[in-house]
């Protein structure tokens, strides 16, 4: 299994620093044709594994209903697929938390701060991000859950699941409309930020280091210090 | 899976940003003094958690779902009864459309079965077996031990099976593989595969704990005969669809 592991920034970069929109899609144009490569696509074209009957929202709502999922199972949707979510890990949890605090406090009002709830991305996908970052509403999305166009970042934090996380995960936000993820990256001890959605994924991926500073592109006035974020460094 | 790892603005950046980032310099990593001082650090660092996808994470675990839960659904309508499914290791699984070939294979695999059946075994085409809590899956045709009317209260299992039966056609690696092995698992003694592509019938028999110990293969020409039933032969080239049906299917 090959990852691809993008060089071209050293070129590309120069062509980005205006960090305008327009200047990067004929960048980007690359990089977005060569995902559908993925090898574990080319597995179910072997027929090594089959298809599989997805469920809409609305069935998996159903099978909560009616007691085939049990209220206390930690389950999302993603691509019509039912995920059982990892435990989380004390250092996963801190990181939720510290993310949680630190925007509070730096917000006010100035959004919703969505914790481990629910995201309607479309009829087959209802992730539930560790954050989420929505647009004000006053009725707080009484009658339905955030959507795309409601979210201003989603936040994963990931520790065994970072590559589903910055892989299939991040393609279905991307897919979907989200426009901005951070996946707090604990193997890492970082934060990658993928943005510039598009039907096959994020063309942009940057990753912020402790020392670095990060920001909501919706909310450009507030910044984050991503030390103030991760969990301590583990003692190894 | 192709994880796009686009460097960051680093080093190579930091010299060209512009408009945005002037406005705020100190949102921008590369402008953070640590970042900057070590920029050729960077480079493999950032490659690290790519790198780790091929073995961790990929596939998240899926909620697996008990024969009894796959019923319910169908009872409640979240599955409808015209969808053509089966349970295999919990994952509910779209059974592929019949094509030409397929279809004459059952019926000749039925039809050869049927003759011989009387009083000894029932010819079961296309129903579930019950394998196990988590798998239900429909082969083709099973070979089943004849049951008494009082037996008759729950679909047959590993026990009642003397073959199970699978027409292969895109579903052939699938099928030689993880259901073979699910099928193996659960105790089914003997499983043949159709290999449409292969023009050949694959048995696979010797049940052993790590699977089917024996492959075999039948071409046309040769006889095949069930394990539990010797006195049984069967000629391959009278269960093989006739070649002339195979057109767009590729000879193994």
């Amino acid at each position: 299994m090959t990852t691809q592991v993008k060089e071209p920034t050293a070129a590309v970069a120069p062509a980005i620093a205006p960090e305008t929109a327009a200047a990067v899609p004929a960048a980007i144009a690359p990089e977005v044709a060569a995902i559908p490569a993925a090898p574990a696509t080319a597995d179910t074209a072997a027929g090594l594994t089959r298809e599989k009957r997805k469920f809409t929202v609305a069935e998996y709502y159903r099978m909560a209903e009616v007691g085939i999922l049990g209220r206390d199972e930690r389950v999302e949707l993603i691509e019509g697929e039912i995920i059982v979510m990892a435990p989380m890990g004390e250092r996963h949890a801190n990181g939720v938390r510290r993310i949680d605090r630190v925007l509070h406090r730096a917000l006010g009002d100035a959004a919703i701060i969505s914790v481990q709830c629910p995201l309607r991305l479309d009829d087959y996908s209802e992730p539930e991000p560790d954050i989420a970052l929505l647009r004000l509403r006053e009725d707080e999305y009484l009658d339905s859950h955030p959507g795309p166009a409601d979210t201003l970042v989603a936040v994963e934090v990931s520790d065994s699941s970072l590559a589903f996380d910055l892989g299939d995960k991040a393609r279905r936000y991307a897919a979907a409309g989200i426009p901005e993820m951070w996946v707090m990256n604990l193997p890492g001890d970082c934060i990658d930020r993928l943005d510039q959605p598009g039907p096959s994924g994020y063309a942009r991926h940057t990753v912020f280091r402790r020392g670095d500073k990060i920001r909501p592109a919706a909310l450009p006035d507030l910044e984050f210090a991503v030390a103030d974020l991760l969990p301590p460094r583990p003692a190894s | 899976m192709t994880t796009q790892v686009q460097e960051p603005t680093t080093a190579a950046a930091a010299p060209a940003v512009s408009p945005e980032t002037a406005a705020a310099p100190a949102a921008i990593p590369t402008v953070s003094p640590e970042t900057a001082a070590k920029p050729a650090a960077m480079a493999p660092d950032m490659a690290a958690p790519a790198a780790a996808a091929p073995t961790a994470g990929l596939v998240p675990e899926k909620r697996k779902f008990t024969v009894a839960e796959y019923y319910r659904m169908t009872e409640l309508g979240i599955l409808d009864h015209t969808e053509r499914l089966e349970l295999i290791d919990g994952e509910i699984i779209v059974m592929a459309a019949i094509g030409v070939p397929h279809a004459i294979g059952v019926n000749r695999l039925t039809q050869a079965f049927a003759e011989v059946a009387r009083n000894r075994f029932t010819v079961s085409v296309q129903n579930p077996v019950h394998l196990d809590d988590y798998s239900e899956p429909q082969p083709d045709v099973a070979i089943v031990r004849l049951r008494e009317d009082s037996e008759l209260t729950a679909h047959p299992g590993p026990a009642d099976t003397l073959v199970a039966v699978e027409v292969s056609d895109s579903t052939l690696v699938f099928d030689l593989g993880a259901k073979a092995r699910r099928y193996a698992a659960a105790g089914i003694q003997e499983l043949w595969v159709m290999n449409l592509p292969g023009d050949r019938i694959d048995r696979m028999d010797q049940l052993g704990p790590s699977g089917y110990a024996r492959h075999t293969v039948f071409a046309r020409g040769e006889n095949i005969s069930p394990g539990a039933l010797p006195d049984l032969a069967f000629a391959v080239a009278d269960l093989l669809p006739p070649r002339t049906t195979m057109q767009g299917t590729a000879r193994g």
